[in-house]
């Protein structure tokens, strides 16, 4: 396994010079690449080296960085070998390449990653809506989307919906009757 | 889920995936939970078979830490995962025949799935949703004569999978409805992204508990059954054994049991930090590859915690493009056959 992953991971560098390299156990292999080179090295990997399996695309907002990093997870059914290619975007102008050409389900993966994370994918033919329905605000998975502010302003306290604060207390106020004793203790 | 369908007479021209209807925001509640907090979320991605869900990211978790988990709780983490597998299979039998018209086939099969539901709540307290499979090994060790109990019921499913093949496989209805019906294309299997029974039914040899194993899988003896064909029948025949090969493993599982702890203890959950890093695992699951890509940032939550379900990639790219062309009232049965399980799309 150590001199495969030692043999791909010259392959790789011989063709991309600029790739960085970070060492890990078993069968994984991690690079990261400048995304304008993203494309690149997946259609490499997949059509040379026999990456052929798309396991995953993930997102993480490193919000603190002011960057969103993209990783790609491919795996080769013939040396059985798992790769992680990652690339980091300005969070502030978070554009990509539209690369559902190397493999269709990536478009399902770039759909999703548009809306949650508001990611431009240049190039990318889909219906605007995936998960979310008629929303027009901020994408959802962002760091800084305050899911409890959204959710107070959302669903509780606008006009019409008081009785849901305290089911005990609205009774009270309506019956007139005293709480009995053992609610007291729970009630806010 | 919804599938908008654009045809001429009965005949399918164009298919739509439309999902979103089932989004309980999932990912991003497990921002906010604690490395122990998630596991009640967690099992909720998928109903029929929860457990493999957990194990995904009990493994990410255990591949960030670095965590060992004791040789006992591996055994039976796979013995949950083979009994999860046979439950979900129950109601595949079930749902499969169901959207032909051969109900009795699923009153059958989810009458006899209870009795794996019974060894589920004895050994976790839950039918359904176990939260069992957690970070460090499993919750608590197998109840006393637990051992005996499985055994005597695969011993029954065994005997009663004779009657689904009577009822179901030799069926002349079901065969007339599923041969050559919602084919794969075997050249383009792999690079669309086809997982797990779909795949092996187009003949391709490939699962992870071989290729790619975890836990024990690879002190085990078990074939990985396929088909050739790329239809629903293919599938179906391709689960139809694999249901047999649950059974052997489980036996072999209980056959190997070394005995010893169950759990290595994690650290108070409140205060537990993973280290900076990330890992993505995967599983078998019924439908093909389960994955987590977890990251953490040294904190007590994830910074990120995402599913790849192989419903993902059969619910929209696959099903679009494999239903034009097909009959409107073989739509559900080929949905049913490529495992299109809405929670995994809808995180």
């Amino acid at each position: 396994m150590k001199e495969l992953k030692i043999k791909l991971t010259g392959q790789i560098k011989s063709h991309f010079s600029e790739i960085e390299e970070k060492d890990y156990e078993g069968n994984r292999l991690d690079f990261t690449v400048r995304k304008e080179t993203v494309s690149s090295v997946l259609v490499f990997l997949k059509d040379t080296l026999g990456f052929k399996h798309l396991s995953h695309i993930s997102c993480v907002d490193w919000i603190e960085e002011n960057v969103f990093e993209l990783i790609f997870i491919i795996w080769s059914p013939t040396d059985k070998l798992r790769v992680f290619i990652r690339t980091r975007i300005d969070r502030d102008n978070p554009v990509m390449d539209n690369m559902d050409m190397i493999w269709p389900q990536m478009n399902t993966y770039e759909r999703e990653l548009r809306e949650m994370y508001g990611i431009v994918f240049e190039g990318l033919d889909a219906p605007d809506e995936f998960l979310l329905e008629d929303w027009d605000g901020p994408p959802p998975m962002r760091r800084d989307f305050d899911t409890e502010a959204y959710a107070q302003d959302t669903f509780f306290e606008r006009p019409g919906r008081e009785d849901a604060q305290d089911v005990r207390e609205t009774l009270t106020k309506r019956t007139g009757e005293d709480l009995p004793d053992f609610a007291k203790k729970y009630s806010r | 889920m919804m599938i908008r369908l654009k045809v001429t007479g009965d005949t399918v021209v164009k298919a739509t995936t439309e999902v979103g209807y089932l989004h309980r925001a999932f990912e991003k509640l497990l921002e906010k939970r604690n490395w122990m907090q998630c596991f009640p979320v967690l099992c909720r991605f998928c109903v029929p078979e929860p457990d493999p869900v957990e194990e995904a990211f009990a493994l990410a978790v255990e591949s960030i830490e670095g965590r060992e988990v004791p040789e006992r709780a591996k055994y039976i983490r796979v013995l949950v995962l083979e009994l999860a597998r046979m439950a979900s299979y129950m109601l595949w039998y079930g749902g499969q025949s169901g959207s032909l018209g051969l109900y009795t086939v699923g009153q059958w099969s989810v009458g006899d799935r209870n009795y794996i539901l019974d060894l589920f709540e004895e050994l976790t307290g839950g039918r359904v949703y176990h939260m069992y499979i957690w970070p460090g090994g499993v919750r608590r060790d197998m109840p006393e004569g637990f051992g005996e109990k499985v055994l005597k019921t695969m011993d029954y499913i065994e005997k009663r999978l004779d009657d689904y093949d009577d009822l179901m496989f030799e069926n002349a209805i079901f065969k007339r409805r599923t041969k050559g019906v919602g084919i794969i294309d075997k050249e383009k299997a792999v690079e669309w992204g086809v997982v797990g029974p779909p795949l092996r039914g187009c003949g391709i040899k490939s699962d992870i508990r071989i290729d790619d194993p975890y836990e024990v899988y690879d002190k085990l003896d078990f074939d990985v059954p396929t088909a050739e064909g790329g239809d629903i029948w293919a599938r179906a025949l391709v689960r139809r054994q694999e249901v047999r090969q649950s059974i052997r493993i489980v036996r072999q599982v209980l056959d190997k049991m070394p005995s010893g702890s169950v759990y290595n203890k994690v650290p108070n959950p409140q205060k537990w930090r993973l280290p900076e890093g990330d890992a993505y695992s995967r599983i078998e699951s019924v439908r093909g590859e389960i994955g987590f890509y977890v990251a953490s940032d040294g904190g007590l939550y994830p910074r990120r915690a995402h599913m790849r379900g192989a419903a993902y990639v059969h619910a929209v790219t696959l099903l679009e493009r494999i239903l034009p062309g097909e009959n409107i009232s073989d739509v559900s049965s080929i949905l049913n056959s490529l495992g299109a399980c809405p929670p995994e799309i809808e995180r």
